[in-house]
Formats: C-alpha cells, structure tokens, sequence
C-alpha cells in the first residue's frame, strides 16, 4: 500500500482496535476487526509502524497498548477506592477489564469513565445463591454509592442558594402545613442499601483496611454543603417520608403514607415530625417549600 | 507581518493547576505569574473543582489546555464539547485555548490518550480543515502543542517538525512548543530536537511547556513527573532566545510534590532567559535511566477525587 492511499480513518481505527485489544496488540493485529481496517501479518508490522533504531514497531505498538487499560484502570481504582479495597485489586484490574470493553469510553471527560460500573457490576453478577450474606450485592453497593458520591461532589449544589429559613417555616400556618410540598435540593440522594457501605467506604478512603460489615438495612441521606459531599444514616420511616417529598406529594399526604406503614406508632410520629423537619432544613435537605 | 505570539501577552512563568494543590493555592495566594487548567475537569463541574477555579480566576490569569479536542481524528468534530469549551473560557476569562496536534479516538470512542497522527498532505489538509472550524466556532485562534510520541508510521512523508509549522500557518493558529515533548520525541523517533525549535516559526508560538519525563532505556516517556533535566532547558533557551519570549508554564501529573516545589521549578527558567547567552552545550549532559523496567503511564487527563465528609 503507498504511503499516502491507505486513508487516515482506517488507519486510526486500527490502531485504536491493536492499542485496546485485551489479548495485547500481536492478537490485536491479528483480530478481525483490525484485519478488516488492514490486512496484516504481524511480520508486516513494518509497512504501517516504523521500527526505531533501539525498538521494534511492536515494541512502539506496546507502549501505547499497556498505557491504554494502565490508565484507565487507575482512573477506575481512584473513582472507586472502597471497591478496589473490597474486591482486591486483582479482581478489581479483571473486573475493570471487562468493564472497559463492554463500555468503551466515549466521554470527553474522565467523570464519565466509571459511570455504568455499578450497572455492569449488576448485569455480571452471578446467579442468586440462596445464602445469607451476599457478597456480590456488598460489592454493588460500594460501587453504587461510590458514584453517588462522584455525582453529587462535582455535580449541581446549593452553595450560591439561598437556603430556607425558620421565618420562611414559621410562616406556615399549621392548617397550610398538609398542603404544602417541597423543593429538594439539586444534591440530595436518598439510598437504601443491605449493608452499612458507607461506613466500609469511610474507612477504605482513609486508607484503613476495613472488616466486610454484617448485613444491616441502611438508609442514608447524602448531600452536599460547603462543596464537600455529607452522608447520614436516617432510619426507615425518615427514609420513607423523605423519599414520598422527593417524589413530590405533600406533606399530609406523605404523612399518611408513613402513618399507614406500620413503621412507627402514631404518638411516636407525631413528636418526631417537628424534630425532623427542623433537622431537615438545617441540614437543607430541602430549599424552597410551596403551598398550593 | 505576525506580531509576537499572534499578539498575546507573554503571562511569565506558569504553573499547571492540579487538585492536590487547591487548599495551598487558596489559603497562601502564592505569586505565580499564572495558571493552566486541565479544560475537561471544569466543563461541567457545578462543585469544588469549578468553585475554586473562579476564585483562582478572579485572582490570577488563566489559560485552558485540552486533552479531548481530538483534532485529528476522522470523527466528526464534537460541537456540543467546543460550545462548553467556549462557555468556560469566556467565564473565567481565560487567555486563549490550546489542545494537541493529535487524535484520541474514533468510531465514538475516546482512548484518553494523546495518539499520534501520520504527517502527510492528506492529514496536512485535514487537520487544517477542522483547526479552522473550530478556531470559527471558538471565535478565537487555537493553541497546539505538538505531543510527546512513542511511534512513527509509514504514511509519513514530512517531519513533524514540517507538518506543524506548515499546519500553523495554513490554519492561521498559534502553538504551544512543548520543549520536553520535542526532546521525548526526538529520543524516540532520533532526530535533532534543535534544528526541530529552530523550524518552527518563533512569532506563532504563544505558550511553552516544560515538564520532566522517564527514560525506559529504549525510549523515553512523557510520564510529567520530576525535574526538567538539562538538555531540556537547553531546548527551553533556544526557544526563549527565538521567540523573545513566551508564557512557560510547567506541568507536573505524577508524583506531584507540595507547590512551593513545583512552582520552584519553573522559576528555574529564569536562568536561561537571558537572549545574549549563547546555547549550552549538550553533549556532556547525559540524562540518568531512572526506570529502565517501570511501566511508566502518560497521563494526558487526571481524575478528579470526591471529596466526602
Ligand atoms: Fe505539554
């Protein structure tokens, strides 16, 4: 082939195919897809990489090949620390393997790479075995609320709005309060996990190399003020009327939902709502309320 | 007649911003002359890194350097990404946007790397096509840098040392010397990194990078971490001596030492910025092998680490 007739798209899709080949880049050249770009023996390497005087052309090849899953994969261990502790770093590099070839990185930006790693981690798990401890849906946790953690830190907060007041709540008059809904704020998440993994997660992001927790529902509220992301345990009825106001009913009737859950007695109810609404504006869970 | 650095100002010496050194920067308002961002990381940051970046930008002059432009790829142009570019730099006033002469990915895909391209009349007309959409679309001259490479193809029928310095002028678009990539790449690919600086045309050239790099032996690798060795700041005073003069801005991605040390090593320049020096002399400068066997990574994009109570 001349020098200048094999096109420039070929070409490149070539050398994308070798450089991210799992196998490494002589089964890569080898592959169908790279064959149907060029045609090539590996001893013809030559005619489209030259050689250096201290390195073949598959040596040259090599160094973009190992480069290619090297970075990404140290992207993915830095985005997802508590689950490279989890999972040992061996399984994690093989995971993280698979991970890139079935999502290929599209992205402009890096944020973007370990976005669907907890959905792959979903989709590989392996059938439901019916014991009680589950170690792949721990490990699917971690990565779940990982990427929370990446989402709300670099996403949209509240630190340039102005948060509600105890004026702004004090001037609901108590028959207003059923009908009134709220605005949560832009980095609010509620997540419900099986085990505690937010406290494997602190530990793991110290450095600490923390005991796999015993299976324990957990509830957490995650936030982010001060631009630094903020998570706390929340029990079962909080979890469920704060998720019945994420989902946009009123405050009555997300009232009555968790009165109907059996979760908490009615008395009981009645004396922690006021404490929790206070907490819950403080901690700016929320950041506008609306009477309809 | 071009003037000096396609009329930009020469900000001095420069350091490339980096996470690990926020809260220094923050609390000591060190006196940098000026600051590179890595473009990506702020695009569509809504947290700390844009946060922090304004209050960076409010104080100091700030320049912003791609890794994902992808100019040479067959791939079409991403116009969404050059409209975020835009937005960004118009923000944080920033003096001008540069990228790479080089692609990172194609059929959709983005290997986050930095891969060379084929230097010929075909990718000449190419690159030169989509540099002037973008500089159109940017409303803007385009900054770019030659990379550090660690292959050479057969396609080839010029120098790249040709193929940038036709590129600029063709596409009308200022560049972004990279000293040490001139000298990664002249071990690599064995030829003469002076004769490379004293090609390229001196009044285009707007910026200039310095950063340290691994010699594996066989070749050298970018890896941005370490001291600029000698041979480089010889580089660096040639081109100083050609231009008169351009912002120089160190980059330094692994290994990353507290700032007063990074920002030190930048201010090394300064002793090679005096015009009636003449050239050193490089051949008693032998660089050291540092790791013949690591498998030393170029990180053309760093990831940005969620910060959680
Ligand atoms: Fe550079």
């Amino acid at each position: 082939m001349s020098n200048e007739s094999r096109n420039l798209d070929q070409l490149q899709r070539w050398m994308q195919t070798v450089i991210s080949w799992p196998g490494g880049v002589e089964a890569g050249i080898d592959s169908e897809a790279a064959q149907s770009e060029i045609p090539l023996e590996r001893s013809e390497l030559e005619t489209v990489v030259t050689a250096s005087s201290r390195q073949t052309s598959l040596e040259r090849m090599g160094i973009y090949a190992n480069a290619y899953y090297a970075r990404l994969l140290e992207c993915l261990s830095e985005e997802y620390p508590a689950l490279v502790s989890a999972m040992g770093k061996t399984a994690f590099g093989a995971f993280s393997m698979e991970y890139l070839q079935e999502f290929h990185p599209t992205s402009y930006t890096l944020c973007d790479l370990g976005a669907h790693f907890p959905q792959f981690l979903t989709e590989h798990k392996p059938p439901a075995e019916e014991n009680e401890f589950n170690w792949t849906d721990f490990l699917i946790e971690i990565a779940t609320l990982e990427r929370v953690y990446s989402e709300v830190f670099d996403g949209p907060g509240i630190e340039q709005e102005t948060l509600l007041t105890a004026e702004v709540l004090n001037s609901i008059q108590p028959e207003e309060w059923p009908e009134v809904t709220l605005k949560m704020a832009p980095c609010f998440r509620l997540m419900q996990f099986q085990f505690p993994v937010h406290e494997f997660i602190s530990q793991a992001r110290k450095g600490n190399s923390p005991q796999v927790p015993e299976q324990q529902l957990t509830c957490l509220a995650i936030t982010r003020r001060n631009y630094i992301v903020r998570r706390e345990v929340v029990s079962q009825a909080e979890y469920l009327l704060l998720s019945k106001l994420q989902q946009g009913l009123n405050v009555g009737d997300a009232i009555t939902c968790l009165a109907e859950s059996d979760l908490m007695e009615p008395e009981e109810l009645g004396a922690k709502l006021h404490e929790w609404f206070k907490h819950w504006t403080t901690a700016a869970f929320f950041i506008d309320v609306s009477k309809q | 007649m071009l003037k000096p650095r396609l009329g930009h100002e020469n900000l001095g010496l420069g350091v490339g911003l980096r996470t690990v050194h926020f809260p220094h920067i923050l609390e000591h308002q060190p006196e940098v002359d000026w600051f590179e961002i890595i473009s990506e990381n702020f695009m569509d940051s809504a947290g700390r890194p844009r946060h922090v970046l304004e209050q960076i930008a409010d104080r100091y002059p700030v320049v912003m350097h791609g890794v994902s432009l992808s100019i040479g790829s067959t791939d079409p142009l991403n116009r969404e990404y050059l409209k975020k570019l835009k937005t960004l730099a118009e923000s944080i006033n920033a003096r001008w946007i540069s990228d790479h002469v080089c692609w990172t990915g194609v059929a959709g895909r983005n290997t986050h790397d930095l891969l060379p391209i084929p230097y010929n009349e075909n990718t000449l007309t190419h690159l030169v096509k989509r540099i002037r959409i973008v500089q159109d679309i940017l409303e803007r001259p385009l900054v770019l840098e030659n990379p550090s490479s660690y292959l050479e193809f057969q396609d080839s029928t010029m120098s790249e040392s040709e193929f940038v310095c036709r590129m600029a002028e063709e596409a009308d678009c200022g560049l972004l010397l990279d000293v040490n990539n001139v000298y990664v790449s002249s071990v690599n690919h064995e030829f003469d990194p002076v004769k490379y600086i004293e090609m390229i045309p001196a009044e285009r050239v707007v910026q200039c990078h310095l950063a340290g790099h691994t010699n594996c032996g066989t070749h050298l690798i970018d890896t941005h971490n370490g001291q600029v060795i000698d041979p480089v700041w010889n580089l660096f005073q040639l081109m100083h001596q050609r231009t008169g003069g351009v912002a120089t801005l160190l980059e330094w991605d692994a290994d990353i030492p507290p700032f007063p040390v990074v920002h030190a090593e930048v201010l090394k320049a300064r002793k090679y910025m005096d015009e009636n020096l003449p050239v050193r002399n490089q051949a008693n400068l032998e660089e050291t092998v540092t790791n013949p066997s690591s498998a030393a990574i170029p990180h053309p994009a760093s990831f940005i680490v969620a910060e959680v109570e």
